[in-house]
């Protein structure tokens, strides 16, 4: 196991996602995303459970439903999301940072940290299909492209963030 | 690492003055964000027999003659720079992908963009907008008021207006908010739309 | 000349194709800068660790200054690239929905999959999280929508609603990501 080692500076990997994302505009004409790709996860599971039909009529599922075609491998955002994967999983593998482990702040347990983690996506999942978007694909993708709606979200969803910090002190502390 | 933090922001400085800079000195024409129209008022423009208006379906020729909405000539996106327009005529494009509508915008002259207007959602919108507009079996009277007079409009075009439709597959909004064509995939899907390429983040 | 999918020199199928080898690369340099690692995030919002911020908007500057410039050098035809629609109230709430989710969880739905790809199981919790929350809002959809259609907006920028020149509005966002980060700097050093 190598020790691992510390962060790249972050502008600096913050330059190389930017050029990822210039990436993604020159070679398919769309920015980075996430949330999406979670939609469309769920769009299938509901397919699956309810048959293609009957999900199709479902206003908030039909348009991750092209033609009955319910493989959520035929979505962009899926495969790019499995990407996402590979590749933090190797950048910590070179550089000694992988590990079984829940992170969490000094004053949780780790049974709190993962209620923490399962309710505070709840409410994430619950946000980006609200708002079409998470921070890859809006703030970010859509930000830079100077967007309203996404920056409409960046701040919003950093004021909240700072508002409530207070409150889930002990979550972090 | 500061000194190499300085330069970099020395250079993201200088790119985004110089790009303030060209722009103010030779502005690019300005990009024309897509205007949309629903395709009730698209109905309702032609049933007037509004002779001001243009419609033109982006679309394969294919797709064309399968079916497209009454009054719309069929055209390729580059062709429409070529379309001889009078003054104060208003043109409604519509098709299955983006690209093949920015273009159609692209091409027109430049003083025309700002009254060119794209159906939000394409066929898909007409067909369950204006063909086939749908009630809901446990429909309030408002609702019953906004089908007869869709009914109207569909019959007028050989559609085929369904009631007594499950509350189910009539989302909320239908009639009320802004026009969506998420249940209307069926339909779509009997009219050979190219493969939509999901967008989202 | 690009983008390749809407030039045609990239079909679908390439496309698809695209999609893992892009995502790898977002991945490793989320990886990198810590960003799959939930204390490190949630710093942000104690202003004990402003990782976020740097690397967000060094990305989205590096991603601006990029398009603009790639754009009027003739080699991107920017406005083939997909702009998100705007729907300003329910992007407002939604956003705010977010971040209070974001605050409690750590990560977001793209640094949630680093987190769980390099071990972290709080990582599989977020995930397994957001797939219920989607799931609910699609339950909830018949009473969301009058929200979730509200204020539709169009495709536009910023620089359109001020009618400002494209250019202009680089420079200005330019301008405040670099105050920002020298804000930033000063917060953390005072921190210490």
């Amino acid at each position: 196991m190598r020790r691992p080692r510390p962060y790249t500076d972050p502008y600096l990997a913050g330059i190389g996602v930017g050029l990822v994302l210039l990436a993604a505009y020159v070679v398919v004409g769309q920015g980075l995303g996430a949330s999406g790709a979670f939609a469309s996860v769920v769009a299938s599971g509901t397919a699956a459970l309810q048959g293609t039909a009957r999900a199709a009529m479902v206003p908030a599922v039909a348009p991750y439903l092209p033609f009955g075609v319910s493989s959520p491998l035929r979505d962009w955002l899926v495969l790019e999301l499995m990407g996402v994967v590979a590749g933090g999983f190797a950048s910590a593998w070179l550089a000694g940072r992988l590990r079984r482990d829940t992170e969490r702040g000094g004053g949780v347990s780790s049974a709190q940290r993962m209620t923490a983690a399962i309710a505070g996506g709840v409410v994430m999942g619950f946000g980006a299909k609200l708002a079409r978007g998470c921070t890859s694909g809006q703030a970010l993708s859509g930000g830079a492209l100077l967007s309203v709606g996404s920056w409409i979200f960046i701040a919003t969803c950093f004021a909240a963030g700072y508002a409530c910090a207070p409150l889930a002190r002990r979550l972090w502390r | 690492m500061t000194r190499l933090h300085t330069a970099l922001a020395l250079v993201a400085a200088v790119l985004a003055g110089a790009a303030g800079a060209a722009d103010l000195a030779s502005p690019v024409a300005s990009r024309q964000p897509l205007a949309f129209i629903g395709a009730p008022d698209l109905a309702a423009r032609i049933m007037r027999g509004d002779a001001t208006l243009r419609l033109f379906d982006l679309r394969t020729a294919d797709a064309y003659q399968q079916f497209h909405i009454p009054t719309a000539v069929h055209a390729a996106p580059a062709d429409l720079a070529d379309v001889p327009l009078e003054p104060g005529t208003d043109v409604v494009l519509y098709g299955d992908d983006r690209r093949a509508l920015t273009e159609g915008v692209r091409a027109m002259p430049a003083e025309r963009r700002s009254r060119v207007r794209v159906l939000r959602e394409g066929l898909s919108e007409w067909l369950g907008r204006v063909h086939e507009p749908r009630l809901a079996a446990d429909a309030t009277p408002e609702e019953r008021a906004e089908f007869e007079r869709a009914a109207a409009m569909s019959r007028f075009f050989g559609g085929m207006p369904l009631a007594n439709v499950p509350r189910a597959e009539v989302p909320a909004g239908y009639w009320t908010g802004t026009p969506r064509s998420d249940d209307l995939l069926a339909a779509a899907a009997l009219q050979s739309v190219a493969t939509i390429r999901r967008r989202g983040c | 000349m690009t983008p390749l999918t809407e030039t045609g020199w990239l079909g679908a199928a390439g496309a698809l194709a695209a999609a893992p080898v892009i995502g790898f690369a977002f991945g490793w340099f989320l990886e990198r800068g810590g960003l799959g690692s939930a204390p490190k995030l949630a710093g942000q919002f104690y202003l004990t660790d402003l990782t976020v911020f740097k690397v967000m908007f060094s990305a989205l500057l590096t991603a601006m200054l990029g398009a603009f410039w790639l754009d009027r050098l003739g080699v991107l035809q920017l406005d083939l690239v997909y702009l998100p629609e705007t729907f300003a109230l329910p992007q407002a709430v939604g956003g705010a929905l977010f971040g209070v989710g974001f605050l409690v969880a750590g990560l977001c739905p793209g640094t949630s999959c680093v987190a769980a790809a390099t071990g972290r199981r709080d990582g599989l919790g977020v995930i397994v999280g957001m797939l219920i929350g989607v799931w609910l809002f699609n339950a909830a959809f018949v009473w969301v929508e009058p929200l979730y259609s509200a204020t539709p907006m169009g495709s536009i920028r910023l620089t359109d609603l001020v009618d400002i020149p494209s250019g202009a509005g680089v420079a200005g966002v330019t301008a405040l990501a670099l105050i920002g980060f020298a804000v930033a700097g000063r917060i953390e050093r005072a921190d210490r």
